[in-house]
This record gives structure tokens, sequence and C-alpha cells, in this order.
């Protein structure tokens, strides 16, 4: 046990390093993760995230092969189940291709010009999970990382957004744990969906509601959301509700699984950040007309 | 605190910090939260007191930078922990098995002062999706390796082979 004499520092050292950890958070909070806590941030990242790599690049192999063996029995059956999948997707890429042709021949018919609206998409792997929040991938700065882009898994749905930035690597924050709201589309209601302490699914609010939604029902991102571009799939109506005096609650289970996510794909939206920013043109005007349908049009 | 003791310290708590956001990262019930684990032993070595809680503070500040958690939040809760481990190391000293109770009740308090800390300043998600679990699982894993590596970091650090030998 430790002694109180008068030479006894740890409580003076103590209530010194709370201190300046209450002013850290603080600074953390009023500078948004910018300012000094950002470069501290960058730099401590930039030193850690190589390490990383080389760590995730020697134990991926090792957690799958573990991962394998403890689902053995049941890898037979999920092969089968694969297999179907896989005709049934080729069939819907077939229908797809069929109805690009068409879509090619009615423009040309209309004289219509493509839009040159496709997003830059950059494929990352996750090297780390340093907290059992965020996921940190392998491009950064150099690969046109940028905080705030979309992230999505390579099935196309929604997982989060990039926080924090270093040259080489970067930080995703998943939607079920980001500090904001998704601005969603559910049939034809805009609502948001909240993250929830302790559980993978979100809280679903429809202001001015107008119909009920589903178990089942489809949730994609809207137009009026400022950090997704609209239409990409977030998850599912976990439950039947209806409007209560405008307000629909619900809740809705994301479609991505974070425990299971090893590539993720950045989408370089907006397209024009830095335009976005400094620009003339204001950040919603470039963004509806180069990427997205507003809700309106998309029910008409 | 001399040296060889930092060189030591601070590259097993890097090499914790990288196995603990890569491999431990990939466990689904085995979920210890190694940083914490060599705070709390980090007590039991013979570096100064003051010393043990300057590096309980960068271990966690460094653990939030990696992350994505607000800066000085795991700062703040190492410091008290370590400060709690220090006031209580002797009962440590036992034996293995109350060395892993001691720790692991200490990691007990580590995850609940994340958990309030956090939700004080905004952070509502520092556990992930699986608080109740993890209160459980995070200290249970961390007694366990308690009994197995304290003796072995304090010795190390200590450069004493007598340090924890309990007969």
């Amino acid at each position: 046990m430790l002694s109180r004499s008068s030479g006894d520092r740890t409580l003076p050292t103590l209530i010194t390093l709370l201190v300046v950890g209450v002013l850290l958070m603080t600074f953390d909070v009023r500078l948004q993760g910018g300012g000094v806590v950002g470069v501290l941030r960058s730099g401590v990242q930039s030193i850690v995230n190589p390490l990383q790599e080389v760590a995730s690049y020697v134990v991926d192999p090792v957690a799958d092969m573990f991962e394998s063996l403890s689902n053995v029995a049941s890898l037979r059956e999920e092969n089968l189940v694969l297999r179907e999948e896989l005709a049934e997707a080729e069939a819907a890429i077939v229908a797809v291709q069929d109805q690009l042709a068409r879509l090619e021949l009615l423009e040309q018919l209309y004289e219509m010009e493509a839009s040159g609206a496709e997003l830059g998409r950059t494929v990352a792997n996750v090297t780390g999970r340093p907290d059992q929040v965020a996921l940190v991938i392998d491009k950064g700065t150099a690969d046109g990382i940028a905080p705030g882009q979309p992230v999505v898994d390579t099935n196309g749905y929604v997982v989060g957004t990039i926080e924090h930035v270093t040259a080489g690597s970067a930080t995703v924050v998943p939607i079920t744990a980001g500090p904001s709201g998704v601005t969603v589309l559910v049939g034809e209601q805009v609502g948001t969906l909240m993250p929830q302490i302790g559980s993978d699914d979100m809280r679903l609010e429809i202001l001015e509601a107008r119909g009920p939604v589903l178990v089942g029902d489809r949730v994609v991102t809207s137009a009026a959301s400022v950090d997704f571009p609209a239409g990409l799939p977030v998850g599912e109506v976990l439950f039947d509700a209806a409007p209560s005096l405008d307000v629909l609650n619900s809740w809705v289970r994301p479609y991505f699984d974070l425990d299971t996510l090893r590539i993720v794909v950045v989408l370089a939206w907006p397209p024009d950040p830095i335009g976005a920013v400094g620009g003339e043109e204001p950040v919603g005007v470039t963004t509806t007309t180069l990427t997205s349908v507003p809700d309106e049009d998309l029910g008409e | 605190m001399r040296l060889r003791a930092v060189v030591v310290l601070g590259l097993v708590l890097l090499l914790s910090l990288v196995v603990q956001t890569t491999l431990i990262a990939q466990l689904r019930y085995f979920v210890p939260d190694l940083v914490a684990l060599i705070v709390i032993l980090t007590a039991l070595t013979r570096i100064r007191p003051e010393a043990v809680l300057g590096v309980a503070f960068v271990a966690g500040v460094t653990v939030d930078l990696v992350g994505s958690t607000l800066v000085g939040l795991r700062g703040v809760v190492y410091a008290l922990v370590a400060y709690v481990a220090l006031r209580t190391r002797d009962r440590a000293e036992i034996g293995r098995v109350f060395t892993a109770l001691w720790a692991g009740g200490l990691t007990l308090l580590t995850v609940v002062l994340l958990v309030l800390i956090g939700l004080l300043f905004g952070e509502a998600s520092v556990l992930g999706s699986q608080v109740m679990e993890r209160l459980i699982t995070i200290p249970l894993a961390n007694a366990l390796l308690a009994a197995l590596l304290g003796p072995v970091l304090v010795r190390a650090v200590d450069r004493d082979t007598t340090a924890l030998r309990f007969t």
C-alpha cells in the first residue's frame, strides 16, 4: 500500500492528469476533431497504421483459417446456398444487361447524353479496429480519400463515413455509432435513422408520416441527406408501425455486418469536395445535379 | 523511471495496441482490453507511482488517438484506474488467483468508467453495440490473462526474476 507521506505526489499527479484529460476532451468536442487534436491524431495514426497493416497481413489468414475450421460443418451447406445465389445473380445480370441495352437505344433515340455522374470509388482493406466502434482502412489522402466521404461495403450497403484521414490510412465511423443520424427514404416517406446505445439496430423516426411502414420495407438514403448520395441501400424495417399524430417510430436493421467487414468501398462524394466547399457552386447544387434525383421526382 | 523499463513498457504497450486493434478485434468471445491490462499490471512493478499514472494517461490518450473516440477519454479513465491499482496493489501480491481477481475487478471498473464518462461527453457507443456483454467478457478475459502474463511482465520490467513468484 502506498504511504501517505509528504513525498507522496500521487494524488496531485492524478488530479493534474485528470484536468489535462478533461481539457483534451473539451478541445476535441469544441474543435470537432480538427485543430491540434486532429494533427495529433494524424501523427499517431501515421505511426501505428503501418504496424497494423503488417499485423493484419499476418493475422487475417490465420483468423480466416480458424473461422473456417470452426464452421466446417456448415460450409458444404453454405456452398450450396451460395451456388444457388450465384446462379440467380448471373440471371439478374443478364436481365440488367438487356435493360441497359434498351436504355442505351432509348437514349440514342431521344438524343440524350450520359450525365457523367458516375461516382469515383476507392476499394480499401480494413486493417484495424482501434476500438469496438471504428474501422481503419489502408487508403488515405494519397488515394483521394477525404473526411466525410461515404463508405459502403462490397454489396453497396451503407457502412458509414470517413472521419479522420492520414496520408496512407483513414478511420471509418459506422452509421450505427456515428454522432449524427442518416436521412433515409422508406417508400416515399423521408425519415431519420438514429444510432442507439448498445444496439446494432437503429431507430427510425418519420415526421409528417403519411402512411405505415411494414416489416421488411427497404430503407435507402434520401436525396435530402447531406452525408450520402441518394438511393444507397441502408437496411430494412424490423417492425410494422403506423403514424401517430403525424410521427412514426420504428426500428431498422442495417444490412452491413461490421464483424465480417474486410473490404470497403469509399465513394468520392461530393464529387468535388474542394469545389463544393470553396467553389462558387453551393454543395447542395453540386451534389444534387450530378448524383441524385430528388425524392419528389422518384415519387412521380 | 529507468531507461530499460521505459523501453520495455513502451514496446509492450505498442505491441498490445497493435494486437488489440488487429487480432483481438476479430475475435468474438475472447475480447480482452490488452492496453488496460498492461496499465493495471504496471502498478505491480517498482516504477514510481507518479510515472505509472503518467504511463497510464499516455497509453489511454494514444488509444484514443488511434481510434475514433474522444481524445482524453481513455487517458482519464486509465489514469483513474491506475491510481486505484496503486492503492490496492498489495492485494494482488498474495497469489496468482488474487492477481487475476484484482486485475479483473479493475478492468470492470475501467469499462464502467469508460461507459459513464463517455456518456457524459456524448460518446454513446464507446464499447460498441454489445455493451452488457462486454462488461462481462472483457474483465473475465483480462483476469485470465493477468494470471498468465502478470508475473512475466513485472519480471521483465523490473528485471527481477523473483518478482511475483508465488509459492
